[in-house]
């Protein structure tokens, strides 16, 4: 029924994850096995792009903190970017806005991870 | 045979057979002159001797024979009569020359003699002649019971023709009754039918009791039939008596030498036959496997000990997968029948993996005819394995290789195509008959966990309020669904000092078993800490610090508490990551939404420097609904959200009803929003409704 894609893309020193659709407690794994593996690649500084996500749960929103933790561990990042005015207010109900950076653009969080490795 | 006409049966020769020796003792000495006394003589023994054949019958009748044993012991019979005739004729009690001596104690000893060895050979004669019945209407057809009534006849005609009230002339009668008798003996002796089911080692005792049983045999008749001591004995005994036993043991004879031969053509056949015979007991045994579904760890060993069985195997184990499809490493042996671990493993570490892969790709048996030679196992040789061939062969079912199954067998006597056949048919068989059982467990393991979820929600179910506080100037209405069997959903009011009421909303992240867990944690925490006296915001921060240690890290919980003090109507709250509160009051609807992030998501500090508290003064039909995201998150089947719209407008519809009056105009807005859509979430509401200030209503009343 519901479907939900996830595709990794490589930017300049980043990666970024393409999230479509709808991420709830199912496809939750899909984005989980995305993060896996680009840990595995010692890949940190990750860019989430949320433009085509149309749908996140609870389920969903775990996925961030289960590797944000990993991540800045390894003095990388997880950024969110692009979402629509509905997933945005899922992530601000919960705060996510104190603990994660969410820019409206892609190329902001990009350009973050750039001024961030040059120091 | 009732045991009273048994008794009568014995009874019969016990009186008969001595009153014919008393009488037969007067007749020496004196001549009582009357006429016929030699036939009735001859009658009451016939008499006699057929009670105790109709007795000996009747016993015999209930056991099972088996025709080796019964040789063997009739060898033994015939062994005792030969010692028993050798015995007297060596000691003379038969009589020496006739008309040597006369004394009536002389005579009496000698009759003694002959009655005692006529009555054991005559008895032995009769025992024969029934087994001997036994043996040849062994699968009978009407032609062979035809025959062996036929010898009956001539059996009987030659007894009757020997009477002693035969005329001398009726001895050419006798003749040839006694050669139609004994052709007919030779004729039902080809009947040997039972050989065949016997087993290689029953062969070879039937022939080694054939053999003697021809032999003394032989001896007994060329002892009745020549001018002997015990010819004359047996002939002064009774001469019809003597016919049925010489025709009996001729018959005995060329039987037991038929069966001789006989079994040593069949002897070679009979390891054959014997592995057909154990092959087919195994196919009929695979019916059985069905039967044993219910029992997986039985089934499996069955299937090898089958294995075994059917092929001849010296060893023989199984390996299945866990899961279907996974790789050949996901083999595990369940069942092994005379195969150590430790050889097992030998194999495991030398060839089984590529073997597995072999068979896995192939989808065929593969077969090492020799561990020794074979390039891939020859060093199993140094490792002390013997020299085997090993077939393994794979179990599909569904398309799917399910596991493999395979073989031992020493390497000279190998697999031959029979082998391979009956295995891989087995094969079949036995992996339809795991996946059977495998799906049995399977939906028996479904039961189980439905019914354990079914208590655990149950148990869920008493977690939530059973009622809500009943009390003047203020209504509380509640409901929660719950999508799955346990959710995450919680809500709870507890009553505080000086007249508040704490009422809290939860939600916890994921669903399932894990959700349920963390709302059972979550109300424990709840319980241990309104009893502080905390305000909502100090609550939620020390209830963050406790779920920190106990949440998983993809795991968080948010919630909204709130105070109503119901003296004034303040209502304190605070929210942690939970959905905004949906206020109405005079002034119109809207959502509450102070700061604060969920719980578990991050430490102690930064939740208590973005967690902040709000304060409404309720006014009279102000009223607040609290609830969980499945309420703004429902979906129906056009994709569209319930949302916060359609919330806020469903509850400034219906906010002039009681709370369980608005709870319903909201439950109801959903449904019809939802149009029967199989939209599925875990949904809270909960409502309160100020009617008056507490002083305000106490000024009314007074």
């Amino acid at each position: 029924m519901t479907e939900f894609k996830v595709q990794e893309r490589p930017g300049e020193g980043v990666s970024i994850l393409d999230l479509r659709g709808y991420l709830d407690a199912h496809t939750a794994t899909d984005l989980e096995n995305a993060f896996q593996r680009l840990l595995g690649a010692k890949k940190f500084n990750i860019v989430v792009n949320c433009r085509d996500l149309s749908y996140i749960s609870s389920a969903g929103l775990g996925v961030f903190m289960a590797y944000i933790e990993d991540v800045r561990k390894n003095n990388g990042d997880i950024k969110l970017t692009n979402m629509t005015p509905k997933v945005y207010n899922v992530f601000d109900l919960l705060g996510f806005p104190i603990l994660y950076e969410i820019y409206k653009d892609e190329s902001e969080a990009i350009s973050k991870f750039q001024n961030t490795t040059k120091h | 045979m009732p045991r009273l006409k048994r008794i009568l049966l014995i009874l019969i020769p016990v009186i008969v057979l001595p009153l014919v020796f008393a009488l037969d003792i007067v007749r020496m000495t004196v001549d009582l002159g009357i006429s016929g006394l030699g036939t009735v003589r001859e009658l009451a023994l016939l008499a006699s001797f057929a009670s105790i054949g109709i007795a000996l019958g009747s016993a015999e009748d209930r056991t099972k024979h088996n025709v080796p044993k019964e040789l063997g012991r009739l060898l033994l019979f015939y062994a005792a009569v030969l010692a028993a005739i050798i015995f007297m004729t060596v000691t003379s009690l038969f009589g020496g020359e006739e008309g040597q001596e006369t004394s009536v104690r002389y005579v009496a000893i000698h009759l003694l003699g002959t009655y005692i060895v006529g009555i054991l050979v005559t008895v032995v004669a009769i025992v024969t002649l029934q087994r001997l019945r036994s043996m040849v209407l062994h699968k009978r057809t009407r032609g062979v019971r035809r025959n062996f009534l036929l010898f009956l006849g001539a059996l009987g005609t030659t007894v009757l023709l020997s009477m002693p009230f035969i005329p001398p002339a009726g001895g050419i009668l006798t003749y040839l009754s006694f050669t139609i008798a004994v052709i007919l003996a030779v004729v039902n002796a080809f009947r040997q039918s039972w050989i065949v089911y016997l087993s290689r080692r029953e062969k070879i005792y039937a022939l080694v009791y054939a053999f003697l049983l021809f032999v003394v045999l032989t001896i007994l008749d060329v002892l009745l039939a020549q001018r002997s001591d015990s010819q004359r004995a047996m002939l002064g005994f009774s001469p019809p008596i003597h016919a049925f036993v010489q025709i009996t043991c001729l018959f005995a004879t060329f039987y037991a030498g038929m069966a001789f031969v006989s079994t040593l053509f069949h002897l070679p056949t009979a390891e054959v036959f014997e592995r057909k015979q154990s092959e087919l007991n195994s196919l009929h045994n695979l019916g059985r496997l069905v039967t044993q579904v219910f029992d997986f760890e039985h089934l499996v060993e069955t299937v090898t000990h089958m294995a075994t069985e059917v092929s001849g195997a010296r060893s023989a184990w199984l390996e299945l997968f866990d899961q279907p499809g996974a790789s050949v490493n996901g083999l595990r042996v369940v069942a092994r029948q005379h195969a150590s671990q430790q050889e097992i493993a030998l194999f495991e570490a030398n060839v089984l993996t590529a073997l597995r892969k072999t068979v896995r790709e192939s989808g065929k048996y593969s077969l090492i005819e020799d561990l020794w030679e074979d390039r891939r196992t020859k060093s199993l040789r140094e490792l002390g394995v013997p020299k085997l061939a090993l077939l393994s062969i794979p179990l599909v079912s569904h398309g799917a290789l399910v596991g493999i199954l395979h073989a031992t067998k020493r390497a000279e006597q190998g697999f031959d195509q029979d082998d391979i056949d009956v295995l891989t048919g087995f094969s079949d068989y036995a992996s339809i008959t795991i996946e059977n059982a495998r799906l049995f467990l399977r939906s028996l393991e479904r039961e189980r966990l439905e019914q354990e979820m079914m208590l655990a929600q149950r148990m869920q179910k008493r977690l939530l309020p059973q009622t809500m506080p009943s009390l003047p100037g203020v209504e509380f209405a509640a409901v929660s669904e719950s999508s799955a069997e346990v959710g995450g959903d919680y809500y709870d009011v507890f009553e505080l000092s000086h007249g508040r009421y704490g009422l809290v909303v939860a939600d916890v992240s994921g669903k399932g078993v894990s959700a349920a867990f963390y709302m059972a944690v979550l109300k424990g925490i709840f319980l241990s800490l309104v009893r502080l006296d905390h305000s909502p915001r100090e609550l939620l921060v020390k209830a963050n610090r406790a779920l920190l240690e106990s949440l998983e890290k993809n795991a968080f919980i948010s919630v909204v508490y709130a105070v109503l003090d119901t003296k004034s109507g303040d209502l304190v709250m605070a929210r942690a990551g939970h959905c905004p509160v949906v206020y109405a009051s005079a002034k119109g609807t809207e959502l509450i939404r102070p700061n604060g992030l969920g719980l578990g998501l991050t430490e102690g500090r930064l939740f208590a420097q973005s967690t902040e508290e709000r304060v409404i003064r309720l006014a009279t039909q102000d009223v607040c609904v609290f609830y969980t995201d499945g309420v703004t998150e429902a979906r129906n089947a056009r994709e569209e959200e319930f949302g916060y719209d359609r919330l806020i407008d469903a509850v400034q519809r219906h906010k002039t009803k009681d709370a369980a009056g608005i709870k319903d105009g909201i439950l109801q807005e959903i449904r019809t929003f939802l149009e029967n859509s199989a939209y599925n979430d875990d949904m809270t509401l909960v409502v309160i409704k100020w009617l008056a200030r507490a002083e305000e209503k106490s000024r009314v009343i007074s």
